[in-house]
């Protein structure tokens, strides 16, 4: 999967914004939103805050978790911790890339939270990765991956698996029995 | 303010009419659900009929409506974001399985040919004529361009054996929606013994896919 793909399912997410427009509510096939009305905070997908946001016609409120104190709790708890830690939420990567992205100016100390992310995100990667080498050296056949976001899971997902095929017909090739293909002429 | 702006639908109304009485939330979200499984399963899976049905009938009735929608032009242009997004999940899925397909379309013809009466469909009927049009055309290319100039005795090649088959040994990556009990995970050397798991609501797991193609299939997991 891309993480452009990724990042579509991401936008899906609701996020508080506060417009300076009125409409009342629309209709949309997945659902109701609104109804808008200047200064009142009102909660839409994040595809549509991005795009409200770039018309200069709300202002983006930073999820709760978005905030220093949290995530260096969060950062501090991943370095401590073997396991993954639960994120507060299953798309955090996504959504502090698109919200300090194009609402920077909404997000007080956009830089730090920036930093945060970025370090806690480099400390699970490495555990992903050590956790991915461990299960192909002990030919595992079942890993349980609670608390993984999906960007993580994506990032090694397709070459992992790949790679966990190669090694299956490699290792099942070794022992021919009625199952091998190989061509009689 | 244009009322038209983007009147959404009823929230009961599925023309088609079936068993699935789904609200529209409901159905873009088996949509989704549709298209991940599509694209990280290793074999073509059940056609969803009733869904691409709706989905283009709730496509097709919002575009009327916005035709005919006069000012509101915020509105208007929020309800096309939403459109894109839709028929970018539906293309895409439709897309991945035609691509799966070309690619095994010997075996996916072989097993809608010795599909038993009841059991559902995995090709359109669309997909299926694409399919067989695919084979024909696949085979009058290699009897042509090959076959043909081959000696008398070997001018045959069985596409059912010469086309690779699906690998349902790969692995994937799940997540549960449903709990589900007593999964046996086989291990591959006979030296592992067979190991039972149970599978928590909104756990994650990797696993091997043909262990958990059933769920898929009933959408008890979700490929993630």
């Amino acid at each position: 999967m891309e993480p452009a793909e990724v990042e579509f399912l991401a936008e899906k997410e609701l996020v508080t914004i506060v417009p300076n427009f009125s409409l009342d509510r629309i209709h949309l096939i997945g659902g109701d939103l609104g109804p808008f009305n200047p200064g009142l905070p009102v909660e839409v997908p994040v595809w549509l805050a991005i795009s409200l946001k770039q018309r200069q016609k709300c202002r983006v409120i930073a999820p709760e978790w978005m905030d220093v104190g949290k995530l260096e709790e969060i950062r501090d708890q991943e370095r401590k911790e073997d396991t993954f830690t639960r994120m507060p939420s299953p798309y955090y990567m996504e959504l502090t890339k698109l919200l300090l992205n194009y609402a920077s100016d909404n997000i007080p100390k956009a830089d730090e939270i920036r930093t945060l992310v970025k370090d806690t995100w480099d400390t699970r990667i490495a555990k992903l990765r050590l956790s991915a080498d461990s299960f192909v050296r002990q030919q595992e056949v079942h890993a349980k991956l609670d608390n993984l976001t999906l960007m993580e899971i994506n990032t090694t997902g397709t070459f992992l698996t790949q790679a966990l095929d190669h090694m299956y017909k490699l290792r099942t090739n070794l022992q021919p029995g009625e199952t091998a293909h190989s061509q009689d002429f | 303010m244009a009322a038209a702006g983007g009147e959404g639908p009823e929230r009961d109304s599925d023309g088609a009419g079936e068993e699935l009485e789904l609200t529209p939330a409901q159905l873009i979200r088996s949509l989704e659900q549709a298209w991940l499984n599509e694209k990280f399963a290793p074999e073509l899976l059940e056609s969803k009929p009733e869904i691409i049905e709706c989905v283009v009938e709730q496509l097709d009735h919002m575009e009327a409506n916005l035709k005919r929608a006069k000012g509101g032009d915020l509105k208007v242009s929020v309800h096309r974001m939403e459109i894109e997004r839709i028929r970018y999940v539906l293309s895409s899925y439709l897309r991945c399985r035609l691509v799966k397909i070309e690619k095994f379309f010997p075996h996916v013809l072989e097993k809608e040919k010795s599909r038993a009466e009841g059991e559902p469909s995995i090709l359109s009927p669309e997909e299926f004529a694409f399919a067989k049009e695919y084979m024909a055309n696949t085979e009058t290319y290699l009897k042509n361009v090959g076959l043909k100039h081959m000696p008398p005795n070997l001018q045959k090649v069985s596409l059912l054996k010469s086309v690779p088959k699906p690998n349902l040994d790969s692995f994937v990556f799940l997540r549960v929606l449903e709990r589900q009990e007593n999964i046996l995970v086989e291990p591959e050397f006979d030296e592992q013994r067979d190991y039972t798991i149970d599978l928590e609501e909104g756990s994650q797991h990797l696993i091997r896919y043909k262990v958990v193609a059933p769920l898929v299939a009933s959408g008890a997991v979700q490929l993630i």
